[in-house]
């Protein structure tokens, strides 16, 4: 695979078309795992992991996955991922694991691996499928992590858990709760519709 | 097209079975690991509301060592007490138990300590929950735990409470503590089953006392 071509679907991934800012998937998580930088850049991290892993096995077995239960196999194999993260996780980085809590077993549902799987790995060869894991991954870590940033910062004054704030700062106990997430996402979102790059046009 | 079925079906099996074998031998490795660090964790929470510290910097190792020299685990008519022993290792210094119910958005589960009279509490911690982050899931943070030690167990009032949770700021009298702001569903399910579990565990613990087996 050309150097080029690789360059290209990530920047596909993680930008134009990025999952959370332009094809609005994997909101749920957006919303509930945003309040705090740390939760949030390990959820980043495992979502990667399962995309890409994910991703590079569809794409190998796409050859032999008879169409009709592709979406069986597809759920299956992202199950295991997410299971073997969630063991890692308890096995090597268990307060890590607490403070996510139920949120890496919901990895499975989250839209965007499903999405690649099904819209990219079933169609193109393990190593392109790699790299558009990763890219859009990485790309939905970066948009939560700049949510978690605002909802962090405002919420708490702090940022990884260092205040960076002074004490008597006012906390934006909203930013704390859902609602703040549904607007601070809806503005990163507007802010990319309108300085990024125009969809093209079919 | 019978054969294609066949094919389907058969792939299903096989590829669940692969997957699965690979998943269940990654966790059969890990176990012990896993078990460990719980049983570690447990061992941490125990000695912290038995107000026992470990030296700052502790290893899971010295805090397991320090676990086993200081607190003796009883099991009694199917609960678990954790008899928590001075550095003499004979006189009790208080008991701990588990103590457990249902929160808002799931089962909370917690340990508190206690002195040998039954009559203060000595620390309180919150250890697996399913609170939202930031709001109720603060219940594990040290300034609401802390508010917890030193209070007297007495259930008075109406409904026999042990701790009533009062909006953050407001609480004055002797078995008030601040609830956490934003997360009254918390603080009110918090509050229901800890006076619940403590109205069945304190009469328990003091009649095994009576029998003489703690």
């Amino acid at each position: 695979m050309a150097k080029a071509k690789a360059a290209q679907i990530f920047i596909k991934g993680f930008w134009e078309e990025n999952p959370v800012s332009r094809q609005i998937l994997g909101i749920c998580s957006a919303l509930a795992v945003t309040n705090l930088m740390t939760n949030t850049l390990i959820m980043g991290v495992s979502l990667i992991f399962v995309t890409a892993m994910s991703n590079v096995t569809v794409s190998a077995l796409r050859n032999v996955t008879p169409a009709r239960i592709r979406m069986m196999v597809q759920v299956l194999i992202i199950a295991c991922y997410v299971i073997v993260v969630d063991i890692v996780l308890k096995a090597y980085l268990p307060d890590i694991s607490r403070a996510l809590g139920p949120y890496v077993g919901l990895i499975i549902t989250n839209c965007i691996i499903m999405g690649r799987c099904e819209g990219f790995a079933r169609g193109n060869p393990v190593w392109p499928s790699l790299v558009d894991g990763i890219a859009c991954g990485a790309g939905y870590a970066a948009v939560l992590l700049l949510v978690a940033f605002i909802r962090e910062l405002l919420g708490f004054g702090s940022l990884f858990g260092v205040p960076v704030l002074p004490a008597d700062w006012t906390r934006w106990t909203i930013m704390v709760m859902a609602p703040g997430a549904f607007f601070v996402l809806g503005a990163i979102i507007w802010l990319v519709s309108n300085l990024g790059p125009k969809p093209k046009k079919a | 097209m019978n054969k294609k079925r066949i094919f389907s079906v058969a792939y299903m099996f096989a590829i669940t079975l692969a997957f699965t074998s690979v998943v269940s031998a990654i966790h059969l490795v890990n176990q012990d690991k896993i078990k460990t660090n719980e049983r570690a964790r447990l061992q941490g929470i125990v000695l912290e509301v038995l107000g026992i510290r470990a030296p700052a910097g502790s290893t899971r190792a010295q805090v397991s060592d320090l676990f086993d020299a200081r607190v003796k685990t009883v099991q009694l008519e199917g609960r678990s007490v954790y008899v928590g022993l001075a550095a003499d290792a004979r006189t009790v210094i208080g008991y701990a138990f588990g103590v457990s119910g249902p929160g808002f958005w799931g089962p909370i589960f917690g340990m508190i300590g206690i002195d040998p009279k039954l009559e203060r509490v000595l620390g309180i911690a919150f250890y697996d929950h399913g609170e939202t982050p930031g709001l109720g899931g603060r219940i594990t943070e040290h300034w609401f735990t802390a508010q917890f030690a030193g209070k007297r167990l007495e259930a008075t009032g109406p409904g026999q409470r042990y701790f009533t949770l009062k909006r953050p700021g407001t609480s004055q009298g002797p078995n008030e503590l601040d609830a956490i702001t934003g997360a009254s569903g918390t603080s009110n399910k918090l509050e229901l089953f800890l006076n619940r579990n403590l109205g069945d565990t304190l009469p328990w613990l003091r009649a095994q006392q009576a029998k003489g087996v703690l």
